[in-house]
Parts: C-alpha cells; structure tokens; sequence
C-alpha cells in the first residue's frame, strides 16, 4: 500500500473500516467505529454531525495529525503517516502565525518546501489578489477582521497547491453575515481552482450550500448515518448560477436542509435513549 | 515641558518615565523637602542623610578627582562590564538550555530534577563560595551574576515553549514544516515574549547580585564605591552611588526594551 500506483482513478480519499478507540479495547471509548467512505477526485465532501461524533478525528487522521486504533486511512493510495503539504488543513481558529505578515503567512508553506523568493513572490501574489486581500501585505494577523484572517488561512493552504484540503469548521469563528461571503467565494475559488475537499460543519444550510455529498454522522460509538447526494441537484436546480441568499430560497434547497435537519434529530434522539 | 509630556507618553513599560506634569511636580515637591529637612529645618543630622550640597560635592568628588581607587567613569564601567558580561552569557545558557529542555522530554527529564534543587538557593547564597572559589577578583563577580540570571531565563523560556499554540504548530506541520523550521518559525517567535519577561528579571537580578557582589569584596566598582562611603561616614557618596546604581539600572532595562521591541515587531501594531 506504501508504493503509488501510478494511472490510478480511485479515490483521493479512502477511510476504510476505520475505528479510534481511547482507553483499553474492553471498556474503552469508541470514538469511530469502522467508518467507510470514499471521496473522489474533485469532489467537495461535508460532513455534519453532532460533537463527539469522530468528525474532527476524521479529518485529523486524513491530515496525519491523529491515526486509527484500526482500520487504514488512504489518501491518494497511499497509507497516511504524517502531516505532509498535499494534505493542507484549514481550522476553526485560523492558526495564522501572529509573528508573520499576510504575505508570510501565505508563502510558508512554500518557504517551507524551499522555493525560490521569485516563486513565492508570484504565488503569494496570485492569492493576495483572489482572496482581496491587496494593501494588507503587511499587516500582522491580528490587525484584520476574522473574516480577512480566514482568507488568509484559506490562501496559505491554497498556495501550496494541495491534492486534498480539509476544512475543520473554518467558518465556524465568523459572524454571520462574513460566513454567508465566506462561503460564497469558497464557492467560486473552488470553481477556479478545483480540489478534493473535506469539510467539517455544525451549519447544515453550509454544508447543503457547499456540498457536493454530505455525511451525517452519529455518535457514541462514532459512525456514518448516511450519505446524501447533493451535487446532482444542485446541477438540475442551477445552484451556481444564482447568488447564496436566493439558492437558500430555493424550495429545492430548503427541502434538502429539513432532510439533513431530521436525520440529525434522528441521530441526537437514537444516541439519547 | 511639552516634550517631556510626550515623552512620557510615548514611553513603554521598562523604563520608569515619570515625566508626566504631575509627575514631575510631585518630584520637584520631594527634592525641595530634602533641602528643607537637611537645610534651614535640621531634621536630619549631616551624618545621617546627605544635603543636596553634599550629595552635589560627591558627585563632583568622584567625576573629577576619583573615589575608592577611581574616577566615576572607572567604578561604573567596571560594574556595567561585568553585568552585561554576566548578562548576556547568562541569557545565552539560560535561553539554549530552556529551549532544549522544552523541546526535548528527555533533556527535560535528565536537566530539569537538578536545576529544581538549584533553583531555591539564593544567588547571594552562592557568593562566599564563589570568593573560596575565584577570589575576590572579577571572576567571583561574574560567575554570581551568571547564576543570578540565568535561573530566570531558564524558567520563562522553558514556560514559553511549553506555551506554544499546539494548532499553530499543527498548521505549521501539514504545511510542510520540519522539525528545524518548526523551531525557527513556531517555538521561537511564540516563546518571545516569555523570553523577554525572563531576560527582564535577569537584568534586575543581575544589578541586585552585583552590587551585593562587590559590598563583600571588590577592587573596583559602584558596590566598592558604596562599601568605602559607609566606612568613610560619607552619605552624600553612599546617595550618589545608590543613584548611579538606578540610573544604571534603568538605562540597561530601557535598552532591552527596545531590543524587545525591535525582536517583535507584531507586538507594536
């Protein structure tokens, strides 16, 4: 499993039969229990789930952070041992470095793989420019709003060119209404620059907004409820042509929240008893 | 006055600058009591607490004609010498060793038992057997200093890497950092501020363990000068020294935190 094959046309992503236990195997807590799943090449995956139900763990184990108690983790066929920058991660709280500018920020990754200072220049460029952020070079992270330190986040995983970017509730820190033009230019970057993407939320409307399927998880013991498709209705229904406060208008679009809604009900109540 | 007041202003913590009006009023009032008391009132007996006069003499005594074996020039930099000596190979040991013992469990392991029971013994403590080892020559002085100094540095830089934003590094990590890169551009920069809290109470320690130092026995120095002055029954030299002592004290701190500030530009903004 170590060695890459070469014409392969599986998944980026490959969870299988994955489990994490904590404590002993007899009375230990079971975080996940031998989740399966597949994410393809391009595809934008969320998943929704009550806390506590191995979703973040999910996405630790893809970015080599966290690994199984048993089971494999495959990225791109390759047995996942340790953080690496095909694999980029987004957080919560941004995790810029308060000691860097925006540009440095941005560029790390790639000073970090060596590239030359002309390479670097150009990239972080690219993304200043495509994330807006243009006169903010030089500011120190905690001289911008969440919104811009995100974007800021956002372009420094992009600017590594990842095979795959996960996404732990990256929007979850924004206020409201910077989520809503958050998720939007999500939408249109990844329209630009196409990438396997793994994204964890608490908004069920993000997750419908974004997604191209949607995993609901459970909890206790940690696992997939079920997987629903969205991309195939959001291409009949014309999502991508309308701006995000109309898509979340839409009947189609309000159906498939209350359906992911209930099946998390469902979950939270089958947990309870 | 109107610069001084903006001064003020513009100063950080650091250096103590009292410039503000009242500030400086309230000092004025202070040095006009001191000549009322030592002056017209004779409250203080001249043996006990100088006059601004005597205080003014001394200090032209040891400018020009030297005091305790030396010209004020001689006695301060013969103390500054040996603090900033002390100071700087005591932040270098200090910083590299918490450094290491916060980045490696098992150096933390081997190290840190011995340094705990170090630790509560006062520098002063060690200066009779620093004499029985170095003498009563610079060598005693420096090696009081280095330990004076070093204990603080070693806590705070051990207590800022220990610190550090675990999803800062991890960030770091899975944007492709080795473990040399996360040391120069995670670990450090976010144990900075910890660091320089540390090298700020090693400066302190470093003029309080010096002047001790040289009250028990020195050739030369601002402690040399204070030990002579009480043997001569001289208070307006003994006022004199302490002042230097101060403004010595007060200048080294404001040059380091400048240095801070330079060291962390983001902390400015």
């Amino acid at each position: 499993m170590i060695s890459p094959s070469t014409a392969t046309s599986g998944p980026d992503i490959a969870f299988r039969k994955v489990s994490k236990v904590y404590g002993n195997a007899e009375g230990g807590f079971v975080a996940l229990d031998k989740v399966d799943l597949t994410v393809s090449r391009h595809e934008f995956v969320a998943i929704v789930g009550p806390s506590g139900c191995g979703k973040t763990t999910l996405m630790r184990m893809a970015a080599g952070l966290d690994f199984p108690t048993s089971g494999d983790v495959l990225v791109r066929d390759r047995q996942v041992e340790g953080p690496g920058p095909d694999r980029a991660v987004v957080f919560q709280q941004f995790a810029l470095m308060p000691w860097k500018t925006v540009r440095d920020n941005i560029g790390f990754g790639l000073k970090c793989r060596g590239a030359a200072p002309s390479e670097i220049k150009q990239v972080t460029d690219r993304y200043i420019t495509m994330m807006r952020l243009q006169g903010h070079e030089s500011a120190f992270p905690h001289q911008l709003s969440g919104g811009m330190q995100q974007r800021v986040a956002i372009a420094r995983s992009y600017a590594v060119d990842p095979d795959v970017l996960l996404m732990d509730e990256p929007f979850g820190a924004l206020d409201a209404q910077t989520r809503l033009v958050m998720q939007e230019e999500l939408v249109q970057l990844s329209r630009v620059n196409p990438r396997t993407v793994v994204f964890i939320t608490h908004s069920v409307e993000e997750a419908v907004f974004l997604a191209d399927r949607i995993v609901v998880m459970g909890r206790n013991p940690g696992r997939i409820v079920e997987i629903i498709d969205v991309k195939s209705l959001r291409l009949s229904e014309r999502w991508d042509e309308l701006p995000i406060e109309e898509v979340m208008d839409l009947e189609s679009f309000t159906h498939m929240r209350t359906r992911v809604w209930k099946l998390l009900k469902d979950t939270k109540r089958s947990t309870a008893a | 006055m109107a610069q001084a007041v903006r001064a003020g202003r513009r100063g950080r913590a650091g250096m103590p600058q009292v410039v503000s009006r009242g500030g400086l009023l309230s000092f004025l009032v202070v040095l006009g009591l001191w000549a009322l008391a030592t002056g017209p009132l004779d409250l203080v007996g001249p043996a006990r607490f100088p006059s601004p006069a005597d205080f003014w003499q001394s200090g032209v005594q040891i400018v020009t004609r030297g005091y305790a074996g030396g010209t004020l020039l001689t006695q301060v930099w013969h103390s500054l010498r040996l603090v900033l000596f002390g100071f700087v190979v005591a932040s270098a040991t200090g910083v590299g060793l918490g450094l290491l013992m916060g980045l490696s469990p098992r150096a933390e392991k081997l190290i840190n038992p011995t340094f705990l029971l170090l630790r509560p013994i006062p520098p002063l403590a060690w200066i009779p057997l620093a004499i029985l080892w170095f003498g009563l020559g610079d060598a005693a002085k420096i090696f009081v200093i280095w330990y004076a100094a070093f204990v603080p540095s070693v806590i705070n830089t051990l207590t800022g890497v220990r610190g550090v934003d675990r999803t800062i590094l991890s960030a770091a990590e899975v944007h492709g950092a080795s473990r040399s890169q996360l040391v120069r551009d995670v670990v450090i920069p976010a144990a900075l501020p910890m660091i320089f809290t540390g090298l700020r109470l090693s400066l302190q320690a470093c003029w309080t363990t010096l002047v001790a130092a040289e009250l028990v026995g020195a050739f030369f120095g601002i402690g040399r000068v204070l030990m002579t002055a009480s043997q001569d029954v001289n208070p307006g030299m003994i006022l004199f020294a302490m002042v230097c002592v101060a403004i010595l004290g007060a200048g080294t701190t404001w040059l380091l935190g400048t240095l801070e500030r330079r060291a962390m530009p983001w902390r400015q903004a």
